[in-house]
């Protein structure tokens, strides 16, 4: 019996990441590190061999975005919970709900009522390479020349070596050149969602499943 | 069709838990199945459920076309009315779907007969499309089946295919309730195929998306773009954050419209408008009168046959309770689920896209199936 038989069944039906062994797969996303720099101030930034006026370029960069993306706390207290005493000081109001950069505005003057950390670093994404000053001291051009946007760095409270985005992702635990999936340090609006509005009638309902 | 009494592979349940299947038990008692197996012929297959399968949905988009714009259809589903104008721009736009499932009442013979659609959640999906296959190839390759024994079902396949050409904006979010682990089982299998297909995959519990003047967001704030959903299209429609999905810009799967196809209502209006179509069972919309003998109460929207009530040929009365008593009602003509050892069997078909996918058999002491119903595997053999 010679006869080229059809399956109705898939030609195969394997799993990459349901099994453990093979979990592997999913965890970089295929996404490639890259090397930023983080540093305490522009001045220790200089004495890694960088150009001073990048460094003051990227801290600038840094210092901008500061109030845009650092947590917000409704009262002091629990900002130092997170980040020590005297660690704190009082959030500007944002201007609009405006994604990242764009120009900083004089908003710093006006208290939003909302606390947040002080800036304790700053990443360089955007650094040129270590080949010295190149012409042009602030390469600011193409913004997605480097998928790391300069940004500020935090310290928590009961981890005073390790810098944080301003998402809480730690970065580093010294100074110096350090090693990071991009996606996991671009920086957010500090925007506040309103989250939990889905779900309810799941809930009340108390069912096991909410399919069929 | 026959059942066929089948021994366990030793050590399925280990096997089970390895490959992310931890929901094989329900409540101590058996989900999944492999004490038996249900055999089919290919042209039972092809003829009686494949072909319907697919005639079936082709009736139920046309539907879909028939309601978009009718009022008076749109208050009979009970979609809300501010939905309306986003429901039919959802149509219009031919915003793409990706599965649905529809449950048969078939005993081998005759036309199997369509018990309701399962277009916006169906489940069961990880145990069709993949413990049922793996369960045909052990068995095959054991000896234990005879050697040119088929299944109906290329689920899996499908889904990656459907995945690789949606064109989906990424990265793309699945979303499911946090308690439900058999919901977040269903989604790790899609999330595994959409993988496959080389979608950029995130997961995020239902709870926690979040609203930015409007727009869906993730956890870090970021625009949800893509969203598969595994939640019914009438809950999101009530809760808090309904109006958000009139504002946010974010591709659903399923897409809104799905929310008139997951609705017991389009049983009356199939009827309407194919009375008399061999697969398709008498029905109406319940008219708030005593149910007659040989009928079926069913409530617009529910799953898991909760808040159903059957009233069989000779007079008995099944039913149901459940959590889904707030929505109206239809009737349908009973279509007895055949009796197999002591057991009523019912079968879903489903839909990958537009086409007929494969097949998954659930077994339960009454005729009403139920989320604690047993998975049988089944076999295709001449």
């Amino acid at each position: 019996m010679t006869t080229t038989k059809t399956f109705k069944r898939s030609k195969t039906a394997r799993l990459i990441m349901m099994v453990p062994a093979a979990g592997m797969v999913l965890a970089g996303c295929g996404e490639k590190p890259v090397e930023v720099q983080v540093f305490n101030s522009p001045d220790e930034c200089a004495a890694y061999y960088n150009p001073p006026a990048e460094c003051e370029a990227a801290f600038d960069d840094a210092k901008a975005l500061h109030p845009l993306v650092a947590p917000r706390y409704a009262s002091r207290q629990e900002c130092e919970t997170d980040f020590g005493t005297g660690q704190c000081e009082t959030a500007p109001v944002l201007a609009a709900n405006n994604t990242v950069p764009a120009e900083q505005t004089q908003q710093s003057q006006q208290s939003s009522g909302f606390f947040m950390p002080m800036m304790m670093g700053f990443m360089a994404g955007q650094m040129l390479n270590r080949s010295g000053m190149a012409g042009a001291p602030q390469q600011q051009a193409t913004a997605n020349r480097s998928p790391v946007p300069n940004q500020p760095l935090y310290k928590s409270r009961d981890d005073r070596s390790t810098f944080r985005t301003a998402t809480n992702t730690a970065v580093a635990s010294q100074s110096g050149t350090t090693s990071i999936r991009p996606s996991a340090v671009q920086p957010k609006p500090a925007a506040m969602a309103r989250r939990g509005g889905f779900g309810a009638q799941a809930a009340q309902r108390n069912v096991s499943s909410n399919g069929g | 069709m026959k059942r066929v009494n089948s021994t366990p592979r030793p050590g399925w349940k280990a096997f089970a838990q390895s490959v992310g299947f931890n929901f094989h038990t329900f409540d101590g008692e058996p989900y999944w199945d492999e004490s038996a197996y249900y055999q089919f012929s290919l042209q039972q297959i092809e003829q009686d459920l494949e072909d319907p399968t697919e005639e079936l949905h082709q009736m139920a988009l046309d539907l879909v076309d028939d309601i978009v714009s009718n009022e008076q259809k749109l208050r009979l589903l009970g979609i809300p009315q501010r939905f309306w104008d986003a429901v039919l721009a959802s149509w219009r736009s031919k915003e793409p779907h990706l599965y649905g499932r529809m449950d048969f009442s078939y005993n081998g013979t005759g036309p199997a007969k369509l018990l309701e659609l399962n277009y916006d959640t169906p489940t069961s999906l990880y145990e069709t499309g993949f413990f049922q296959w793996v369960w045909l190839e052990d068995q095959l390759m054991r000896g234990e089946l005879p050697q040119g024994a088929d299944q109906f079902n290329s689920l899996q396949d499908k889904l990656q295919q459907a995945f690789s050409e949606l064109n989906l904006p990424q990265p793309f979010y699945f979303a499911s309730v946090t308690e439900s682990i058999e919901d977040k089982g269903t989604v790790d299998y899609l999330m595994d195929i959409a993988l496959q297909a080389g979608l950029n995959c995130r997961y995020i519990q239902l709870e926690q998306l979040g609203d930015i003047d409007g727009q869906l967001v993730d956890l870090e704030g970021f625009p949800v773009q893509g969203l598969f959903k595994l939640y019914p299209w009438e809950f999101m429609l009530q809760e808090e954050f309904a109006s958000t999905i009139l504002t946010s810009q974010t591709q659903f799967i399923e897409p809104l419209w799905k929310c008139l196809l997951s609705n017991k209502g389009i049983l009356p209006l199939l009827w309407q408008k194919y009375q008399g179509h061999p697969n398709l069972l008498p029905a109406f919309f319940d008219d708030g009168s005593s149910l007659q003998n040989g009928w079926v109460r069913k409530p617009l929207l529910s799953r898991e046959g909760a808040n159903i009530e059957l009233l069989t040929s000779d007079g008995k009365t099944l039913k149901q309770d459940g959590p889904y008593n707030d929505s109206g009602y239809i009737r349908q003509a009973l279509a007895p689920l055949p009796k197999f050892a002591d057991s009523y069997t019912l079968i879903g078909s489903w839909v990958v896209a537009d086409s007929a996918a494969g097949i998954c058999i659930r077994e339960d002491n009454s005729m009403i199936t139920k989320d604690s119903s047993r998975f049988l595997p089944h076999i295709i053999l001449d």
